[in-house]
């Protein structure tokens, strides 16, 4: 066969029906929810951990999802499905954060009170409890960047050092080193601001 | 050196310094609310159906025969359509035999003609300047002021051509 003949050959035997298309898109809606159910849950609470706000952080589970809808296609090319999502929305939350305005220390006492579990807890030390979150929140906000996320996704236990380097695109021995900084640091802040 | 990923702060004997982590701990693993995945479901299949996620509808898609045989058939009447603009707006040029050249008016005092821009110098069919009598040269002589002296002493030979007239007369 020659090469014109074989140039037309694949041009004309590209398969399509209507009957494919509409199992592929039913196949892909099946994928999207299968991820939805799996993941959304842990998308949310990275969101939270970020925003700190509900509904803001379940804007960027929709946003994330989204965006996988977009990029459909390749969703066959990736390796590690959990840690994709999870870098997506990392990456959605800080653009959001980075762009609203600073966070009142006042605001996060008030959200922490509301969602924070209070079992067996009155109403003083449910409001004492969110008073310290959000006091160790605000020095966590103190950190520089690079500290900061480090610091805030190693406290999500099902994610290891590899994956968090995965999410941030650095090395896991950066993360190392910048998770021991940002311990220093918030010792240092949390004393200071004890004394 | 190591550094510990999971293992706590450093220098953690100080109260508060452990519960920090634990914060961070506790918000990380907040349960989402209930209904978060219907909730995101159905925004993904709203988004589908409305098209609001860029796409092109299954009929307009690149995979169906027509709309590639659509598209090739666009792109063959493109490229005949501009050739054949290019070929009616483009005339041919005419050949070297018929370039009629303007005739060449040769102006009798020279300067620039209108059409060949060609000068002619007027220093062959021009005036001709004469010449002044000139006095000759005289040799430059070093030390010397040429000109005060040719103007204060005359020539010699108009020395003697004058004495000459004046011996003649005496002689007669």
């Amino acid at each position: 066969m020659s090469t014109s003949q074989a140039i037309y050959a694949g041009w004309m035997e590209i398969p399509f029906s209507a009957v494919n298309d509409k199992a592929r898109t039913q196949a892909e809606e099946e994928t999207l929810a299968a991820l939805v159910s799996q993941y959304a849950g842990t998308l949310y609470r990275v969101a939270f951990s970020v925003l700190r706000n509900p509904s803001d952080a379940e804007d960027a589970v929709q946003e994330t999802f989204l965006r996988v809808l977009r990029h459909r296609d390749t969703l066959d090319e990736v390796r590690d499905q959990r840690v994709w999502l999870i870098r997506i929305v990392w990456n959605i939350v800080l653009d959001r954060k980075r762009r609203a305005k600073t966070r009142p220390e006042t605001d996060d006492v008030s959200e922490l009170a509301r969602v924070l579990p209070a079992k067996g807890l009155s109403a003083e030390q449910i409001a004492s409890a969110a008073q310290h979150h959000a006091h160790v929140l605000a020095c966590v906000d103190r950190l520089p960047a690079k500290e900061r996320q480090v610091l805030m996704l190693s406290a999500f236990e099902e994610l290891t050092s590899v994956e968090i380097a995965s999410v941030l695109g650095i090395t896991e021995s950066s993360v190392r080193s910048r998770l021991f900084r940002a311990r220093n640091l918030m010792a240092g802040l949390l004393q200071h601001t004890r004394t | 050196m190591k550094y510990p990923v999971q293992d706590g702060f450093p220098n953690d004997s100080g109260s508060g310094l452990g519960s920090a982590e634990s914060t961070l701990r506790l918000i990380a693993a907040l349960p989402a609310p209930a209904g978060l995945e219907e909730r995101v479901n159905a925004g993904l299949h709203v988004r589908q159906r409305t098209g609001r996620v860029l796409a092109w509808p299954a009929v307009l898609r690149f995979d169906s025969a027509w709309m590639r045989t659509a598209a090739a058939a666009a792109i063959v009447s493109v490229v005949v359509g501009g050739g054949w603009g290019i070929y009616a707006h483009v005339q041919p040029s005419q050949s070297a035999k018929g370039v009629a050249a303007p005739p060449h008016v040769a102006s009798p005092v020279g300067g620039f003609s209108s059409a060949g821009a060609m000068r002619t110098p007027n220093t062959l069919n021009g005036q001709v300047v004469a010449l002044p009598a000139t006095a000759q040269k005289q040799p430059v002589k070093a030390g010397g002021n040429i000109t005060a002296r040719t103007a204060q002493t005359p020539p010699r030979h108009n020395k003697l051509a004058a004495a000459d007239k004046a011996v003649a007369p005496a002689a007669k």
